[in-house]
């Protein structure tokens, strides 16, 4: 298919994810924020953090360089200016649309990208890009964030999961189907490996304390499936090593990278000379090695950020196996 | 009809001095194909039509049908696509009769394309002059002599005809570069058929929806003969342009891929597109923009939109490309006069379709003719299209009469006046559910590859303010759906039966009728960012 | 004349560029009064040539170099024999309107350049004045460089007539687009002509001489006897008609019909170039020289 509309299907995946997750992460914290007292738990996660682990992230390819560093400066310089509260945070991001990161901006790009991909993704698909992203522009999501933020992100969240069933019930599982998918895993993936290298604290620091790694589950939606997965309390290292490791879970890392490798094999026509697809497979062993490590916990923040690294390699990867093509027409003198 | 209540619905229905309603007759009564369908109207009631209106502008918003119209602030805004729910009507021996003409009509313009390229027969018989046809922006200098696959042209084309109060169809104006409207045609059915199924009763509609699969025929038909399967594309300008929903509706109906000029690339002559296992070779492309911005080193040199030695690869006839490169030369309005001499000359025929009287305005004589007229007349300049610049001359002020006479006589050559068609009218819903007569044009699309097909109807486009004859969608017109009446007896003639034509014949297929479409002619504009081509012409610059 | 010509350009791009497609007008044209005996075009990289005529009858060679490169030297060598033309008919005016006069101008008639009428005005004027089309077109070509300056890197590839109205300055382009403007403002069909210029040394030596690609222009003149109008070249850089040392590479409507050179690639680099047109006077056997009178 052409690159560029490969391009575009991967980046609406992840714009998609990215509102997800967004929408996890903020739920979540605003639950913590309710339930207990910030500051004095083990995770940290609060408003502050998710400004670090949201804000870092790059925006995508077609928003070029320079908006990257509008952002970094609008948020330093939100930073700067007010208390890194539950007010800036919230409404920073979900619906600043100054914000390449916010919900409102993720989801404007997606149905952007969906607008320019209507031959390519099946009507239900388009229109429920279309609906979602009106209904977030006719929303006063101000008074929303103030009067009930659940259903903000209860919303957001249905819209994300209709969006990912059209797509399985009626997208033709073709190469496209393939780089949509990649591009949603390949964000869940780097989005919750993101949390947790700035939630869980390095592991000399962390206590026993049931209940703190709640809002860690909460933020990623997992916390019914580790209570039936895990027989440990919700702990802080079994509840990190559950988002990380459980494969039975569709929301932890390896799940993610599972599913970009099945992916990616299914769109590339020779996936054993493919390095992103070799890349994964070796990302795959090796978190399987270390789940089964005698003593996890140990290491476990190297894993992380080894974990990320490769990520970001299979993402030039990619980019440089698919999408090159793409990218040399793009180019501006 | 008998008496059947009417309502209330048509008692108030006044169609203009001068004009034709297509379902009302001059009493007031039910034209007889329309029967059925007012009956249905008026059972229904407005409060019905009202309703069905609303779901109608709430479907399209969500399915993201819409039509960019400026706001009385001037700010610019999407709103629903405005399909009017009363259908137009047209009998069927009254389709067969459009039909015949818009191929004869297409195959003259075809021949006269093709002619203008190369033999320059019909300047050396001296029936049209060549200081006409050299001094049209449209005429296309880098293609003279090259001849695309089967000597076809006008792969796509929609022609304007209108209905003057004699009844006559004229045609108004050819188009045969990037007509658009066809999704329309499609669209408007569908929607039809969800919002109001009861009126289709008592009425056998033809369908429309086979269009996707004669264009692609078509396209394929004109692909180089090198490979079994040709790969055809859609190539649009980008989600900037405002025809854009219809270039990916066209790609998509037909399992195609819609490019953008970054997407391909010719090496060797040979078009390509860039894909995600690496260069593949396209053999025919439907092409969304105009001749200027196909490829920069051939056009414009500062279009950035184009694909740098595409020409090249055309005149290598290595990819074909529809519409042709140089079609635009036909469809200019000054050439238009010439379309009825055209038929003459090429086919040996007699136009089957009447022009709209229009004169050249460069003769002295005319031009003095026309400028005392011209508070009658109708003005238009020759290089625009989508009813930009319009001069209708009974609605204009004193004041405008005398500029747009100004500037007829400072450059006679960019202009052409035509006698004012009091366009028909149909039943159009109003605000409130009721009916009322609004004035309407017909675009047909025709597809031409092996041969020439016109699927039944076509797009309807009305002028929904009242006394207005301006259709165009991005002045404040509509559209309707376009029903051509499967009336058993009154069907076509069988190909053997039609009158002789000069080889090779290219006849509208009998089963299928004409083609619809609607919209208007799509204009390269809006902000396309810079390209990705550094540009440099030298340099060597002349001293 | 007997003429050796080479043409090189060369392009030197600040990082890899690719699709680098390029369409070159150098080949002097063949016609009554001259004729070109050899013409090759090298390139490095080394890429294939494809040749057409355009619709002007103008040689086009094509080439693209796809691969990355950063570099190119198009390298072209040509020889040429001139003769001067015959002297050119000074039928009246009367004769631009008959009708064949008018349909063998054609678009020659048509007015490229959308200059003010008012700021030509006083131009118009004084070259109105000629007793003949052929005195309007002398006058033309003496009134251009007497009131204009001749000034390399004035304006640009693409500037207007309005431009070198309000500069007082331009180049032989720029004075042919005004001419072409003037002319067509009379009624005289007007064509542009790039080309070659052989400028002899001053001790008349025979010698290469380093010259630029240049541009005159040529005015369909109607003929006396009420035959066939002819084109009639003349140089208003250079006052006057033209002769032997100009070599025609082809013609157009403007200056955009006939560019030398013309190309795009693709790439994030920024390009230098620079071009050099070398001219040489051949003599001794004269073996191909066409018939003079």
């Amino acid at each position: 298919m052409l690159a560029r509309i490969a391009q575009e299907l991967f980046w609406l995946g992840r714009d998609l994810a990215r509102a997800e997750h967004t929408a996890r992460m903020l739920d979540g914290v605003f639950h913590a924020d309710v339930a207990g007292a910030p500051g004095e738990q083990d995770i940290a996660l609060s408003w502050a953090e998710l400004l670090a682990i949201i804000g870092e992230k790059a925006p995508g390819p077609t928003a070029a360089a320079g908006d990257t560093g509008e952002f970094e400066a609008l948020t330093a310089e939100s930073v700067a200016r007010r208390p890194l509260g539950r007010a800036v945070v919230a409404s920073l991001l979900t619906l600043d649309t100054d914000s390449q990161a916010s919900i409102v901006s993720c989801v404007a790009r997606a149905r952007e990208r969906g607008h320019g991909l209507r031959d390519v993704i099946s009507t239900e698909m388009w229109e429920a890009l279309n609906t979602f992203h009106l209904g977030l522009a006719g929303r006063d999501l101000s008074a929303a964030l103030v009067s009930g933020p659940y259903s903000v992100y209860q919303d957001v969240k249905e819209q994300c999961a209709l969006f990912w069933g059209l797509v399985a019930r009626t997208m033709l599982r073709d190469e496209g189907h393939s780089f949509l998918e990649a591009g949603g895993r390949i964000e869940a993936a780097d989005m919750v490996l993101r949390m947790l290298r700035v939630a869980v604290p390095p592991a000399p620091h962390r206590s026993g304390n049931e209940g703190e790694a709640l809002a860690l589950l909460h933020a990623v939606g997992g916390f019914q499936s580790y209570r039936r997965a895990v027989r440990a309390a919700p702990t802080v290292g079994p509840v990190a090593r559950f988002l990380l490791y459980d494969g039975a879970y569709p929301g932890s890392v390896a799940s993610s990278v599972e599913a970009l490798h099945a992916a990616l094999s299914n769109a590339d026509a020779l996936p054993r000379s493919s390095p992103p697809v070799l890349r994964l497979g070796r990302l795959i062993a090796d978190l399987e090695l270390q789940r089964r490590a005698p003593d996890a916990a140990a290491g476990f923040d190297e894993t992380l950020e080894r974990v990320q690294v490769d990520l970001e390699l299979i993402d030039s990867d990619i980019e440089e196996r698919y999408f090159a093509m793409a990218a040399a027409a793009a180019v501006h003198l | 009809m008998a008496e059947t209540t009417h309502a209330g619905l048509l008692d108030a229905y006044q169609v203009p001095a001068g004009c034709r309603d297509e379902l009302i007759d001059e009493s007031g009564e039910p034209r007889a194909h329309a029967g059925p369908l007012i009956a249905t109207l008026e059972r229904l009631g407005p409060e019905a039509l009202a309703a069905a209106g609303r779901r109608r502008d709430r479907n399209f918003m969500q399915q993201g049908i819409t039509v960019e119209v400026a706001g009385t602030d001037g700010e610019r805004r999407d709103r629903p696509f405005p399909l009017d729910l009363v259908p137009r009507v047209l009998p069927a021996e009254e389709w067969t009769t459009i039909k015949r003409g818009l191929a004869q009509r297409i195959r003259a313009l075809n021949a006269f394309v093709d002619d203008v390229y190369h033999a320059h027969e019909i300047v050396r018989a001296g029936v049209v002059p060549w200081s006409l046809i050299v001094s049209r922006g449209s005429f296309a200098r880098p293609v003279h002599g090259v001849r695309p696959p089967g000597g076809v042209y006008c792969h796509v084309s929609g022609c304007d005809l209108v209905r003057d109060g004699d009844g006559r169809w004229r045609v108004l104006e050819d188009n045969v570069r990037t007509p658009s409207g066809i999704s329309y045609v499609l669209e408007n059915r569908v929607a039809m058929t969800r919002l109001m199924p009861e009126l289709f009763a008592g009425h056998r509609v033809r369908p429309v929806d086979h269009y996707p699969g004669l264009l692609l025929d078509a396209l394929r038909a004109v692909a180089p003969a090198v490979d079994a399967h040709p790969t055809v594309v859609v190539w649009t300008p980008g989600p900037a342009n405002s025809a854009y929903f219809e270039h990916a509706f066209i790609a998509r109906q037909m399992g195609v891929e819609l490019v953008e000029a970054r997407d391909l690339v010719v090496r060797e002559a040979v078009c390509y597109m860039r894909t995600t296992a690496g260069l593949e070779r396209v053999h025919s492309i439907y092409r969304r923009l105009d001749d200027d911005y196909i490829d920069p080193l051939e056009f414009r040199p500062d279009s950035l939109l184009g694909v740098p030695g595409l020409v090249r690869a055309y005149r290598a006839g290595t990819v074909a490309i529809a519409n042709a490169i140089g079609t635009g030369v036909a469809d200019d309005k000054a050439v238009y006069h010439y379309v009825p001499e055209m038929i003459r000359f090429y086919l040996s025929e007699e136009p089957i379709l009447d022009n709209v009287p229009t004169y050249l305005l460069e003769d002295d004589a005319t031009r003095k003719h026309v400028l005392a007229r011209i508070d009658e007349l109708v003005v238009k300049p020759t290089s625009e299209s989508g009813g930009k610049g319009v001069f209708i001359g009974p609605h204009a002020t004193a004041a405008e009469c005398a500029a747009q006479a100004r500037m007829v006589t400072a450059e006679p050559e960019r202009w052409i006046a035509q006698e004012l068609v009091h366009l028909s009218t149909v039943p159009t819903e109003t605000a409130d559910g009721g009916l009322a007569a609004r004035h309407v044009d017909l675009r047909p699309f025709a597809v031409f590859g092996d041969e020439i097909r016109i699927v039944p109807g076509g797009l309807t486009r009305v002028a929904l303010r009242e006394g207005s004859m301006v259709v165009n969608s991005s002045q404040g017109g509509g559209s309707k759906d376009t029903w051509v009446l499967d009336d058993g007896g009154a069907v076509d003639l069988a190909p053997g039966t039609l009158p002789a034509q000069r080889p090779p014949p290219r006849l509208p297929d009998v089963r299928y009728g004409g083609w619809q479409g609607q919209g208007q002619q799509q204009q390269q504009q809006g902000a396309f960012g810079a390209g990705e081509i550094s540009q440099r012409e030298i340099s060597a610059k002349n001293r | 004349m007997n003429l050796a010509i080479r043409y090189l350009t060369q392009y030197r791009y600040d990082a890899d560029v690719v699709d680098n497609l390029n369409a070159l007008r150098v080949k002097p044209a063949a016609n009554g009064r001259q004729r070109c005996d050899e013409f090759n075009v090298r390139l490095d990289p080394e890429v294939r040539l494809h040749r057409h005529a355009d619709y002007f009858g103008t040689e086009v060679v094509e080439f693209e170099v796809s691969r990355p490169h950063d570099h190119l030297t198009i390298d072209v060598r040509a020889r040429v024999v001139t003769q001067d033309g015959p002297s050119p008919p000074a039928a009246p005016w009367s004769a631009l309107r008959e009708p064949a006069y008018r349909e063998a101008g054609g678009e020659f008639l048509l007015q490229t350049d959308a200059a003010d009428q008012v700021a030509l005005h006083e131009l118009l004027e004084a070259t109105g004045a000629g007793a003949t089309p052929l005195d309007t077109l002398l006058l033309v070509t003496e009134l251009i460089p007497d009131r204009f300056e001749y000034r390399p890197g004035a304006t640009y590839v693409d500037s207007t007539v309005t431009h070198l109205l309000e500069l007082g300055a331009g180049v032989c382009q720029d004075f042919v687009h005004l001419g072409l403007s003037l002319l067509r403002r009379h009624g005289i069909a007007a064509r542009y002509v790039s080309g070659y210029l052989y400028a002899a040394a001053a001790d008349g030596r025979q010698e290469s001489i380093e010259v630029d690609t240049h541009a005159w222009l040529e005015a369909l003149l109607p003929a006396l006897d009420g035959g066939e109008p002819v084109w009639v070249g003349a140089d208003p850089t250079n006052r006057g008609l033209t002769g032997d040392a100009h070599v025609k590479i082809g013609h157009g409507r403007h200056y955009p019909d006939v560019p030398p050179i013309k190309g795009v690639y693709r790439g994030m680099a920024s390009s230098e170039h620079d071009a050099r047109v070398t001219m040489t006077q051949l003599t001794g056997a004269d073996p191909g020289a066409i018939a003079r009178t």
